[in-house]
């Protein structure tokens, strides 16, 4: 591009600058409507006058205060926070949470006027800190872990469902456990060796699970808390034979039902 | 001269095989003596021998009617199946091929009564016949004949055409009709149980299911495919329902399914541990036990369909595995533990008159009754080091016989209709399997599965087929 052309833009932009200006200066122009002619000379209107208190100033949390109001030659009162349009006259019940300030404002032809009460509210000092409950044994830990740990089997005799004494000082742990814990519901299965009947063991193995129920029931657990099952012999934990896999599988195994 | 000695031979063991009928049970496995005192342990007649030495049948091999492969398979299964039967029965002599004469013997024509009632053979009956298969059907035509019967020598039935579907079930099933009829008709009255079936669970999926068999052992399927554990299967008296527990919806509980088409019905929910259906003889009722309402199993009775549930026994013991009496329905055998150890039981059907049978301690198990109600067959493991063996104890002398021995454990007796066998599991080869034997527990015990632990046996009734 020249230098002559650039001239040439340069002159173009100014008279389009100048025309637009000339058009807004036009409008502006048409605009604006003449000032009114002023009202005749007449007595100005008296002012406005308000007055705000509030009964008693100070109160404890929870009790009421009395806002009583007077206003003159207004139109319209206002009483801010919360009551908004009120008669010229007047008194209300406030109950304010914290302390605050209320503003009347009283407007009229006159002009306007403005009064303030303040109500101070006494907050009790907060109780002493609830002392923390006990922190759950070890609340990271989950019920399906702590369950298996802290409920274990517990063992019978060959063809025998009575408690034996070391089965009773388990059962004695696994109830302390259980009303500790005291949401928790659980399962009691009964099993058997592999030795009698499947059937009878079926049966055996209901009486070893109720037997161990009823004595949990004794220790305080209650019984709608406990589901009973029997496998019989279906479910060994060992499979050899003898005699020391037969004892590990006559037993009452306790699971977390969640 | 060799048939002559084979003769002498077969009557030495024949007479052998009737001195073990009267056999005493004897030392069990290197423990104590059989005990005086109560200990009645003697021979019991079943009634399995009659017959045995009365009729012979000759059972010479039906021809194949066409030179094809199918048809010459077919009729070598129908040859197999028909002797099995036959033999299995426990009623019949069968002679040995050996001695037959040679020839083919399809028609009457063939049949030159002489040869096969002369000293070698001494039939008293034929059994002969032809096969074909074409148009998708497998046809045996067979005769049975009476060659001491001049002038009635075909018997009829069961003499007739079998037509069943051109395939090795059909084979079987002609082969197990035909034999069925051989047997009412000489076998000494009672039916044949050829087409009866048994009912076992197995774990050879993985987990134990109910199968139904055959009760030869071929046919095998499956009832249910749980993925559970359901244990004790109970036919119906029809051969149409079996009853079983499964603890596929968590506690053990009673199902009823058709064998026919698999369909279920419904046995109202007992609570509690529910297991051990037995059905009454009409089929109208199921006695199980059921620990519903308290602490330990009872006995308990219901219609069919679980309603109406009535409480037999009352006892803080473990009361478990009914078995009717077959032949009254009035008459429950059970097991119970109300005296220190499983002992058998047997009461009114009301639950009343309850008295132990069997006094000699150890621990008993899963009774079975006879279908003629005299027996009770049972497994019994005399002390706590040894087996469990079957037993079978006589009502009407209080005695009781040892049925196995030496061959590992051997549980759950079961009866075919006829009375004349009995199933069981055994682990005399390891695993446990399903055998079956003659109910005076002579002779070989047939082993029927091959595959998977097999338990808990049920012979059906007669299913006509």
């Amino acid at each position: 591009m020249t230098v002559s052309g650039r001239t040439k833009i340069a002159v173009l932009l100014v008279l389009v600058s100048v025309l637009l200006a000339a058009s807004c200066k036009k409008k502006v122009a048409v605009a604006p409507t003449p000032p009114p002619p002023l009202p005749p000379a007449a007595p100005p209107p008296p002012a406005p006058t308000i007055t705000l208190r509030a009964q008693p100033a100070t109160i404890d949390r929870g009790q009421a205060a009395t806002l009583q109001w007077e206003a003159r030659n207004a139109a319209n009162v206002q009483i801010e926070p919360g009551l908004g349009a009120v008669a010229a006259t007047g008194n209300r019940a406030v109950n304010p949470p914290a302390s605050v300030t209320y503003t009347a404002k009283a407007t009229g032809p006159g002009g306007e006027a403005t009064d303030t009460a303040r109500v101070t509210v006494n907050i009790p000092p907060p109780p002493p800190p609830p002392t923390p409950p006990r922190p759950p044994i070890t609340p990271v830990v989950r019920m399906d872990d702590l369950f298996p740990q802290n409920v274990l089997d517990v063992f019978f005799d060959y063809d025998k469902a009575d408690i034996r004494s070391d089965a009773m000082s388990q059962l004695q742990k696994n109830a302390a456990f259980l009303r500790q814990n005291g949401n928790v519901r659980f399962t009691i299965e009964g099993h058997c060796d592999e030795r009698g009947s499947a059937e009878y063991n079926l049966g055996l193995g209901d009486r070893r699970a109720n037997a161990a129920k009823e004595f949990l029931v004794q220790q305080g657990i209650q019984a709608s808390r406990i589901n009973v099952i029997s496998y019989g012999e279906e479910k060994p934990v060992c499979r050899e034979q003898n005699e020391d896999c037969y004892m590990r599988n006559r037993r009452a195994h306790f699971t977390y039902n969640p | 001269m060799k048939r002559l000695l084979i003769l002498g031979l077969t009557i030495v063991l024949l007479i052998c095989s009737r001195g073990l009928y009267a056999r005493v049970a004897g030392v069990e496995r290197g423990l104590k003596p059989a005990t005086t005192g109560t200990v009645q342990q003697s021979q019991i007649d079943i009634g399995i021998n009659k017959g045995i030495l009365g009729v012979k049948i000759a059972v010479p091999e039906f021809q194949p009617a066409a030179t094809d492969e199918k048809t010459a398979a077919l009729t070598t299964l129908f040859n197999q199946v028909l002797w099995n039967d036959l033999e299995y029965s426990g009623v019949l002599t069968l002679v040995s091929r050996s001695f037959y004469p040679l020839g083919k013997f399809v028609n009457p024509g063939d049949i030159t009564v002489d040869n096969w009632t002369a000293p070698a053979v001494d039939a008293q009956f034929i059994s002969f016949g032809s096969i074909r298969v074409d148009g998708g059907r497998f046809s045996a035509e067979a005769r049975l004949w009476d060659l001491k019967n001049p002038q009635n020598r075909e018997v009829k039935p069961p003499s007739a055409l079998y037509r069943t579907e051109d395939s090795e079930d059909g084979a079987r099933l002609a082969a197990h009709r035909f034999a069925d009829g051989i047997i009412e008709a000489i076998g000494g009255g009672l039916k044949g149980i050829a087409r009866t079936k048994i009912a076992f669970v197995s774990d050879r999926s993985g987990s134990k299911e109910i199968y139904v068999m055959d009760y030869d052992g071929n046919g095998v399927h499956p009832l249910t495919s749980y993925k559970s554990i359901t244990l004790t299967p109970a036919w119906s008296p029809d051969g149409e329902k079996i009853a079983f527990t499964t603890y596929r919806s968590g506690k053990p509980d009673i199902e009823i399914l058709s064998r026919v088409d698999l369909r279920p019905y419904t046995f109202q929910r007992a609570g509690g541990t529910t297991t051990t259906p037995a059905w009454s003889p009409d089929g109208g009722k199921i006695a199980f036990a059921t620990s519903r309402d308290g602490s330990d199993m009872e006995i308990y009775v219901a219609d069919w369909n679980g309603r109406n549930m009535r409480r037999l026994t009352v006892n803080k013991a473990v009361d478990i595995s009914p078995a009717w009496n077959p032949k009254t329905g009035n008459q429950i055998a059970f097991v119970s533990n109300r005296d220190g150890t499983p002992q058998l039981y047997i009461m009114d059907a009301e639950g009343t008159n309850v008295q132990r049978i069997i006094e000699d301690g150890g621990s008993v198990s899963n009774p079975a009754w006879s279908p003629d109600g005299q027996r009770i067959a049972f497994q019994w493991q005399k002390s706590r080091t040894s087996y469990f063996d079957i037993y079978m104890y006589d009502l009407a002398t209080g005695k009781y016989v040892q049925l196995t021995r030496d061959a590992g454990d051997n549980e759950r007796p079961t009866w075919s209709p006829d009375g004349r066998h009995l199933a069981f599991e055994s682990t005399r080869r390891g695993a446990s399997h399903i055998y079956s034997m003659l109910a005076n527990g002579e002779g070989e015990a047939r082993q029927l599965t091959q595959t998977g632990k097999n338990t808990a046996p049920a012979w059906s009734g007669y299913i006509d087929n």
